[in-house]
């Protein structure tokens, strides 16, 4: 990037930094790291209270901010087991891999969601966790902070446990069956809980709105109620269908349970030390907002109308590689070749330089 | 709350036991019940002894929290890890014979409060989390959970209490600078243990992650569940490594035992079972990295470059 991009990005980062609303618990227990280059090239640091957090930001604003999941009673010391660890957030990392620099943005809906599962499927319904908050990830994915005080202990293997739940690691959908001695199919009942419940629940309803996905005999009302009727109690033999065979027909639906997002390759999860972007801090590769988003708006949420850092003004930019038609600060702009020299509204000028794709005029 | 001494005797690290206590001297005699306490453990003997006397019922409490300081002054993990096992073996022997109320007794010490609703018996998931043992009949994935709560019963709660009374020894505090009697009990518990050559000849690089984790773990006396120790024991004999050498692998377990070892092993080899996959030992726990070799087995195909690309990125996620 050009230095003088570099300081007029780092410029409106700097005004955004002066009013942005910080909701960090715990602050003065947390870890700090800052990047300019990488996301984090310093860390170690710590603050006192939001207000010196903010002067920091607006004085040496960096591109990159993060701070540690982990409370800690000496959140500077160095190296890090002398920061004698107290607990940490229970954190999910959900993102998406796809091919070139403006792929992911095409499939955000997709880890929406499945963050929306996660979130209300499993961090809620299944682990019972209240004040979580999501934001989205300032790229390509999202983040879910836990600060439920009874999670807050748990160690790295046990939040691997829960990492797996989500993911269906070890899932063997065909484990929830079993024969009576009357030669009866058992199953699980949908008002169970966990998995054997929610795999009653999706079987149940996709034979009722979609009955031949699982077999002909199905469309029949009358064979299809009584089929169903004996699933609610946990009984899966009132069919025609031989047993192994209904068994088998419910394998790609068991393979939709899981939220298959879940970023577990970075370990993000299970490390007790990891260092998070900052919610409602700024995202210096795509100068997105890392925004919050309340509980409820998930479903209205789009990260590129949403997340850009609002302004009335233009900028003018000369592109330097070419860039796919975008939905953006909610139109489309684009496509652009290289050389194309535009006036753009401020936030959508800003997206592109930091993406490296444009440079201001 | 007080249950009184005879359940201070049976369950030592009890409230009710360091209250009993109260300001009880060291004496000798106490140092020598504790370190006859570890002995047992070096043993394996985990019989319960029995205690008729007041005196003798205090000065039992008190062996208990004499072998915990001479166990913080060592720091050896072999020590540590057998005298937590045998502990909390015998625990486990005690409450299989206790009323339902006096097991919760026990559990409460650790925060494991199970509650009965509709007929279910559930505990919260955290306290679950921290105290079920790395098997698939107590993953998460396998059990039902109801808003943060996990069904369990009678049995898997006792389970659970013995697996918190290991966890709860194992964590021994240090004790920096202990009256004599303390270091000389050390100094001579040290000298008695079993002199069992660990051949570790193995490099970084010999074998995927989840193996050299395992291996390490041995190493360090710590103590591996029953699917760990099962997949080193199948993935070991596929190598063509020979049974002797194999059992010795076993020698650094903190329970270890030769008979037991040695028919195991044998078992596995006779019945022929193949090595695990990925997908099943990521199920056990025990995948530590990001091969995509499908099996375990597969890594000793690989080139040696994308063997280190993978040691380093597992190092990264470890170390954050």
């Amino acid at each position: 990037m050009q230095p003088r991009d570099r300081q007029a990005l780092l410029k409106l980062f700097a005004a955004y930094y002066e009013t942005a609303d910080f909701r960090i618990p715990g602050l003065e227990q947390r870890e700090f790291g800052i990047g300019n280059i990488r996301k984090i090239e310093a860390r170690h640091l710590n603050f006192p209270n939001l207000q010196s957090f903010r002067g920091y930001l607006t004085n040496n604003t960096p591109f990159f901010v993060s701070h540690s999941t982990a409370y800690y009673e000496f959140p500077g010391a160095t190296p890090i087991q002398k920061k004698a660890w107290k607990g940490a957030d229970l954190v999910f990392d959900l993102d998406i891999h796809a091919e070139g620099k403006y792929g992911p943005y095409a499939l955000l809906g997709q880890v929406k969601a499945d963050l929306q599962r996660l979130v209300k499927d499993f961090i809620i319904n299944d682990f019972g966790c209240r004040d979580v908050l999501v934001a989205f990830s300032g790229n390509r994915g999202y983040h879910v902070h836990v600060r439920d005080k009874a999670f807050l202990p748990l160690g790295g293997e046990e939040r691997r446990e829960l990492v797996d739940y989500v993911m269906g690691n070890g899932l063997n959908y065909r484990d929830f069956f079993s024969y009576s001695d009357k030669k009866q199919l058992l199953g699980p009942r949908p008002d169970e809980g966990g998995y054997r419940g929610r795999f009653a629940r999706a079987a149940m309803e996709l034979i009722n709105s979609k009955p031949t996905a699982v077999s002909r005999v199905f469309s029949k009302e009358k064979e299809r109620g009584f089929f169903l009727g004996g699933v609610r109690q946990g009984n899966w033999s009132k069919t025609s269908l031989k047993f192994d065979d209904l068994v088998g027909r419910l394998s790609p639906l068991a393979a939709t349970l899981p939220v298959g997002s879940v970023n577990t390759d970075a370990g993000v999860t299970q490390d007790l030390s990891k260092l998070i972007r900052v919610p409602n801090s700024i995202h210096g590769e795509t100068g997105l907002i890392a925004k919050i988003i309340e509980p409820g708006e998930v479903d209205r949420f789009e990260p590129l109308r949403d997340a850009l850092v609002r302004s009335s003004e233009r900028m003018k930019v000369r592109f330097v590689e070419g860039v796919p038609s975008l939905e953006l600060g909610g139109e489309t702009v684009g496509p652009f070749k290289t050389g194309d020299e535009k006036e753009l509204p401020r936030p959508v000028a800003v997206f592109f330089v930091a993406k490296e794709s444009a440079t201001l005029l | 709350m007080d249950e009184g001494l005879d359940f201070a005797v049976k369950y030592p690290f009890s409230d009710s036991a360091r209250k009993s206590l109260g300001d009880i001297q060291l004496t000798e005699r106490i140092v020598e019940l504790a370190v006859e306490r570890i002995r047992k453990a070096v043993r394996g003997d985990d019989s319960a002894r029995v205690v008729f006397h007041e005196s003798d019922k205090r000065e039992e409490i008190a062996s208990f929290a004499a072998a915990r300081m001479i166990l913080g002054h060592l720091r050896n993990s072999y020590l540590t890890n057998r005298f937590a096992i045998n502990e909390s073996k015998i625990v486990r022997g005690r409450i299989n014979k206790e009323d339902e109320r006096t097991v919760d007794a026990v559990a409460a010490q650790f925060g494991i409060a199970s509650a009965v609703e509709n007929g279910m018996m559930l505990l919260d998931l955290p306290t679950y989390l921290r105290y079920s043992v790395r098997d698939p009949h107590y993953k998460l994935i396998n059990r039902k959970l109801f808003s943060g709560r996990v069904e369990i019963n009678a049995e898997e709660k006792k389970r659970l209490v013995e697996e918190a009374v290991k966890k709860h020894i194992e964590r021994i505090p240090t004790v920096k600078d202990p009256p004599d009697i303390i270091k000389n009990a050390g100094k001579q518990l040290v000298a008695e243990i079993p002199k069992t050559e660990v051949r570790m000849t193995v490099k970084a690089g010999d074998h995927p992650p989840c193996v050299m984790r395992l291996l390490e773990s041995l190493k360090n006396h710590e103590n591996l569940p029953h699917h760990a120790r099962w997949f080193l024991a199948a993935y070991t004999l596929a190598i063509g490594m020979g049974e002797d050498d194999i059992v010795k692998l076993f020698a650094g377990a903190p329970d270890f035992s030769e008979k037991i070892t040695r028919y195991q092993v044998s078992h596995i080899k006779k019945k022929g079972y193949s090595v695990p996959s990925c997908a099943t030992v990521m199920s056990y726990g025990l995948c530590c990295a990001v091969c995509r070799i499908g099996s375990p087995i597969n890594w000793h195909t690989l080139e040696k470059g994308r063997k280190d690309a993978i040691n380093a990125e597992a190092d990264n996620a470890a170390k954050g």
